[in-house]
């Protein structure tokens, strides 16, 4: 198949919102890796009152705070575009608060309000223990070699439990993940939810492929950019290492 | 009588006992001795910081970006406004604005009856209560160090709470009313003057801090005459008309009397500290003059902005620390070639997702060198935006070798050794 200037349009939903965690990242990753093969990229940018585009190919959700989270929830049920993207088979990915938002439900502030997400992805949020925050690996279930090692950083109060309705996305090897049960993420269909926040896609550039694969329908060839394998090798070992090293301290007091 | 003796008798012990430990710390080059000298002194005696502060006039200076500089701006025009007397007053020069950094840079000057600090976003609220300023700067929200500090808005609150529970004794606030977070804390008190700050940054609130509906914000245009505005979709928040005011590069006063600020330190948002100190200045009896002859002998506060030599290089170093800031500091770069010195020590928060925040694509067509710790987090992001780079993560090797002068925008804690590298 010649795909050589096909238009993909990239939909990046309410920054002002949902982009407390350099998420617009996610974005420029996409658009570039299209445009590094030839394809037409096209950045769609929708704040809360816009209609979504109905011929978006990827939409991305961020992170944000309580509030936000709230408005944008509302937004976008208000808006309806969202179902409909699910539906026609497009690429969606939710990240940290976005993902909580795109669950059956999730807590708000310190009395815990509960609000009712989009239920794109059976799997739900309440307030956890103690506030997840730090660098994250897990192992990307069903992957091998180098790239099943998702690795990025998460910062999050809310703990999400899985229905059966979603498989995790990955296994935690370092990090809370989910809510310490041991997974990360959730994936339905073409819906990926993540915490590892802001631009996970730059640190984990086969996730990016397999969010545009699954978007096009087809398998791509993969580029080579030894800057993005060698930031990779970095955080690994580094993570590693200081997790060892944190291991192994005896606990005070 | 007695109990005065040893209360005195305590904060003198506590001063001398944290004297010891911040020599011993810079003699052992662990730091600069400020913070440690301070939580000695803290240790002793806990009420040091509240009676450091009794019997002073203190003005307090506080917000995300540009605090150092603006307290500099105000120390400065005050000391021009004292003339021979400026040893009356002392100054966090070096930017330590925990409670153990003000209350060691207060030990060194005890004599001191005027006190101008900057002051860390968290502990607003408690100089307040115990600093009793007489007049409260309030610059920026933005954010920053999410790993440590994960919503803004409850910063915001607990400078709207301190105020509000400070009430007519609390602090003249001078607030800049482009800020609607600011704006929002700021209302607590009593008496606040507002500067328009002609300011452009507006990621960091896109909801009131009021009633959580959306804000409408309205982008400054020259060319259309149109200032910036604010308000909210749902309540009656709005931005405040500004007493003071930034106008194409000029500062109008209360008085509409326009000042050509001539500053010495370079960007537009110097300007806005500027302005905001000036109205404090103003507030804390000095005249608009006066302050500005003061204002313009800041060069490089707390080596900011500081040009100096490393081996043959001469470079000039500018913080950059969030978002907002590298909004500032980018369009300050224009040599050919650009150091940008990153990492995610605490001081930098460990979380570097922000890169992707920073419109990094404006520095096409230039060459840049990524360095720092971070610096392959840096190179990965200057792929993606399609800037040509080498990586060389070490600061020396970096800044080796530049015939022509280079500009160097860095996160604090490669920002702190830089200004030790090049004695700044």
């Amino acid at each position: 198949m010649n795909t050589r200037g096909r238009r993909v349009e990239v939909v990046l939903i309410y920054q002002s919102l949902l982009g407390l965690y350099g998420d617009r990242g996610n974005a420029t990753v996409l658009m570039k890796r299209l445009a590094w093969r030839g394809y037409q990229p096209v950045l769609s940018l929708v704040e809360p009152g816009d209609p979504l585009p109905g011929s978006g190919d990827i939409y991305l959700l961020g992170g944000g705070e309580d509030a936000a989270q709230v408005s944008a929830v509302r937004a976008l049920k208000a808006d309806g575009g969202l179902y409909r993207a699910v539906d026609r088979g497009a690429a969606i990915l939710a990240v940290c608060a976005g993902y909580q938002i795109v669950g059956n439900s999730f807590t708000v502030g310190y009395k815990d309000e509960v609000i009712s997400g989009l239920g794109l992805l059976d799997v739900t949020t309440t307030r956890g223990s103690v506030r997840a925050v730090g660098e994250i690996i897990s192992r990307w279930n069903g992957r091998n070699g180098e790239e099943q090692w998702l690795t990025g950083f998460e910062n999050h109060g809310g703990y999400t439990r899985l229905g059966p309705g979603v498989k995790p996305l990955a296994t935690v090897e370092i990090g809370v993940g989910n809510c310490g049960d041991g997974t990360e993420g959730a994936v339905a269909g073409t819906v990926i939810g993540t915490y590892p926040h802001g631009p996970v896609l730059a640190r984990n550039p086969a996730l990016a492929d397999h969010i545009l694969e699954l978007a096009l329908g087809h398998e791509l060839e993969p580029l080579v950019h030894p800057e993005i394998n060698k930031l990779r090798r970095q955080r690994l070992a580094r993570v590693r290492r200081l997790h060892a090293r944190n291991s192994l301290r005896v606990p005070s007091g | 009588m007695s109990a005065t003796y040893i209360s005195t008798a305590r904060l003198s012990a506590a001063t001398f006992a944290g004297r010891l430990a911040g020599t011993a710390s810079r003699l052992t080059r662990r730091g600069s001795g400020a913070s440690i000298r301070g939580k000695v002194m803290l240790r002793i005696d806990p009420r040091a910081l509240s009676k450091l502060l009794a019997g002073k006039r203190v003005a307090i200076v506080s917000g995300t970006n540009g605090k150092t500089t603006t307290t500099h701006f105000l120390a400065s025009a005050l000391r021009e406004s004292l003339g021979p007397d400026a040893g009356r007053l002392v100054h966090n020069a070096e930017g330590a604005n925990l409670h153990h950094g003000l209350a060691s840079a207060l030990s060194e000057q005890p004599e001191a009856d005027i006190a101008i600090l900057e002051s860390d976003e968290r502990v607003v609220g408690d100089m307040i209560k115990l600093g009793h300023p007489e007049v409260l700067v309030l610059l920026n929200f933005s954010r920053d160090q999410l790993d440590r500090h994960h919503e803004i808005k409850s910063l915001g609150r607990s400078w709207r709470t301190a105020l509000a529970q400070a009430g007519p004794a609390g602090p003249v606030v001078v607030a800049n009313a482009d800020e609607p977070l600011v704006v929002w804390a700021a209302l607590a008190a009593e008496n606040v003057i507002w500067v328009d700050t002609a300011a452009t940054w507006t990621q960091d609130s896109s909801l009131c801090p009021e009633c959580d509906a959306k804000l409408v914000r309205i982008q400054p245009d020259s060319a259309l005459g149109q200032d910036s505005d604010w308000f909210c979709t749902g309540c009656g928040l709005a931005r405040p008309k500004g007493d003071y005011r930034v106008e194409s590069g000029t500062i109008v006063d209360r008085a509409h009397q326009v000042w050509d600020p001539q500053l010495s330190v370079p960007g537009v948002f110097n300007i806005s500290n500027a302005a905001c100190a000036l109205a404090a200045a103003e507030l804390m009896g000095v005249d608009p003059r006066t302050a500005l002859i003061g204002m313009r002998k800041v060069t490089s506060p707390a080596g900011r902005f500081a040009t100096t030599q490393f081996g043959n290089t001469t470079a000039r170093l500018v913080l950059a620390k969030n978002p907002a800031g590298w909004a500032e500091a980018l369009p300050l770069a224009q040599s050919q070639t650009v150091i940008l010195a990153i990492d995610s020590a605490a001081a930098d928060g460990r979380d570097v997702s922000w890169l992707w925040d920073v419109e990094y694509e404006r520095l096409a067509g230039r060459s840049v060198i990524a360095t720092g710790r971070r610096a392959q987090d840096l190179a990965v992001r200057l792929r993606y935006a399609e800037v040509d780079y080498r990586c060389i993560p070490d600061l020396a090797e970096a800044l080796a070798g530049h015939p022509e002068p280079v500009d160097v925008i860095a996160t604090y804690t490669p920002f702190q050794r830089l200004r030790r590298m090049g004695r700044v």
